[in-house]
C-alpha cells in the first residue's frame, strides 16, 4: 500500500527541510487525521444538512453507555428523474433507533418505517487497529450495503482497508510528513461496475488554518482552504473541478460558533444560497432552521425541526 | 409629362410628387426624416428600458432574498449575543461588587 503513494514527497530526509528555524523533530510528527476525513473543516463549514419540512429528534439515554433515539420526519422528498425538473413527493416517516457507547465499541443501529435498517459498529481491537462495519438494508432489491474498514494507526500514518459487497475493494495511507503537513494516497477497485481509481491528497494544517487539495483519477479535484478568524469565526471556500465531464463548481461560507447557537452559511457558483441555524434554547433542546435557495433551478427548500437530548 | 395633352379626349390627373410646395403643413412635418429618426428612436428606447427594468428586477430579487437567507439570521445572533454579554457583564458587577456573595454559576 506504501507503493500507491509516489516516493518523492513522503521520504524526504529530514536534514533537507526547508523549516530550518523551527526544529520540528520528524521522529515525533503527529498522527494525521483519517483520510476520509480529510476535507472535515471545509464539510463542516460548507455543506450543513439542509432539509426540508419538520424534524424531531429525541433521544433517551437509559444508562451510561445505552441510550434510545426516536426521530420523526415529514416533508418533501426529491425522487431522482430523467427531465430536468425536480419531483417532490411528501413522504413521513418515524425512526427508532438504539446506540451502545463503550470507549472501546460503539454499536448504532436505527430501523426506519419505510423498511430501511441502517446499522454501524466501530470496535477498537487494540490501541491502533479498529475496525469499523456500516451496512444499510432495504426492502427494494438491490439497494442494501454494507461495508467493512479495517484501519491501522500507526505513529505518524494511517492506513485503511475496505471491503464492501458488490466486490468493492479500497485502501488508503496518509502519512505526516511534516509538524503541518500531511500526504496520502488511496486506490479502490469496484468489481461490479469494472471501475478501478486512485488518488492523492495533501493537507496543510496550522493553528488559524487548514488548506486541502485531492486527485482524483475519477476526474476530481478539489480544494479547500478554511481559516480560523476568531475563536468564534471561521471562514471556508471550496473548489472542485472535474476534468471528464468539466464541471467546476466553488463556494464561499461561514460558520459561527456562538454561546447560544451555531449559524452556517454558504453560497455556491452554481447559484445556491444555504443556511443552517442550530438554536439551543435550554438545556438539551435545540431548534433547527435550514433553508436552501436554489437561483437558477428555481428550487426552494425550508425546514424546521426540534432536537430534545 | 403633365403638360402634353392627350389624344382621346381623357386625360388622367397630374400626379403630385412628394416635394410640391403646396402640400400640407403637418402631413409634410411627419413624414421629415427628422421625425422618423426620432420615433425609431423612442421605440428603442422603449425596449431597452423595459428590458434594464426587467433585469434590475431580476437582480434585485435574487440579491434580497440571499440577504435575507445569508445575512439576516447571522445580525440577529450576532445581536443577541451581544445582549447577553451585556448582561452577563452586569451580572458580575452586580454580583462581584459585595466580597461575601458566593461566585455566581
Amino acid at each position: 500500500m506504501a507503493g500507491l503513494v509516489p516516493p518523492g514527497p513522503t521520504t524526504v530526509p529530514a536534514g533537507e527541510s526547508k523549516k530550518a528555524e523551527e526544529k520540528t523533530d520528524f521522529m515525533n510528527l503527529p498522527c494525521p487525521i483519517p483520510f476520509e476525513e480529510l476535507h472535515r473543516e471545509a464539510l463542516m463549514s460548507l455543506k450543513p444538512e439542509a432539509f426540508e419540512g419538520l424534524r424531531f429528534d429525541f433521544t433517551k439515554g437509559l444508562n451510561q453507555k445505552f441510550s434510545l433515539s426516536h426521530s420523526v420526519y415529514m416533508g418533501p422528498t426529491e425522487i431522482p428523474s430523467q427531465s430536468a425538473e425536480t419531483i417532490k413527493i411528501p413522504t413521513a416517516h418515524y425512526e427508532f433507533g438504539a446506540n451502545f457507547i463503550d470507549p472501546n465499541l460503539m454499536l448504532i443501529g436505527r430501523v426506519l418505517t419505510d423498511g430501511r435498517l441502517n446499522a454501524r459498529v466501530k470496535w477498537d481491537l487494540t490501541d491502533n487497529l479498529t475496525v469499523k462495519a456500516n451496512a444499510q438494508l432495504s426492502n427494494e432489491p438491490h439497494m442494501s450495503h454494507g461495508i467493512v474498514n479495517f484501519d491501522y494507526k500507526g505513529k505518524d500514518y494511517r492506513s485503511q482497508f475496505q471491503m464492501g459487497n458488490a466486490a468493492l475493494f479500497g485502501a488508503s495511507y496518509i502519512q505526516s510528513v511534516t509538524r503541518h503537513l500531511s500526504l496520502g494516497g488511496e486506490v479502490f477497485w469496484a468489481g461490479q461496475h469494472r471501475k478501478s481509481g486512485i488518488g492523492y491528497a495533501a493537507r496543510y494544517e496550522t493553528d488559524k488554518m487548514v488548506a486541502t487539495g485531492q486527485v482524483a483519477s475519477t476526474g476530481v479535484v478539489a480544494l479547500s482552504y478554511v481559516q480560523k478568524v476568531s475563536e468564534k469565526v471561521s471562514l471556508a471556500s471550496d473548489f472542485m473541478y472535474n476534468y471528464i465531464t468539466r464541471d467546476v463548481t466553488s463556494s464561499v461560507g461561514y460558520d459561527y460558533i456562538l454561546r447560544q447557537c451555531r449559524l452556517r452559511g454558504k453560497i455556491d457558483s452554481n447559484g445556491c444560497a444555504a443556511a443552517y441555524l442550530e438554536e439551543r434554547l435550554n438545556m438539551g433542546l435545540n431548534f433547527i432552521l435550514s433553508a436552501e435557495i436554489d437561483h437558477r433551478k428555481k428550487d426552494y427548500k425550508f425546514g424546521f425541526g426540534l432536537t430534545v437530548g | 409629362m403633365a403638360a402634353q395633352p392627350r389624344r382621346g379626349g381623357i386625360s388622367l390627373p397630374e400626379r403630385r410628387s412628394a416635394s410640391k410646395p403646396d402640400s400640407s403643413i403637418i402631413a409634410r412635418i411627419t413624414s421629415s426624416p427628422i421625425v422618423s429618426r426620432g420615433k425609431q428612436a423612442a421605440c428603442d428606447a422603449a425596449f431597452v428600458s423595459k428590458k434594464l427594468l426587467r433585469s434590475t428586477g431580476k437582480a434585485a430579487w435574487i440579491a434580497g432574498t440571499t440577504f435575507l437567507i445569508l445575512v439576516v439570521p447571522l445580525i440577529i445572533e450576532m445581536d443577541r449575543e451581544q445582549q447577553f454579554t451585556e448582561l452577563e457583564l452586569q451580572q458580575a458587577s452586580l454580583l462581584g461588587a459585595p466580597p461575601t456573595a458566593p461566585a455566581h454559576p
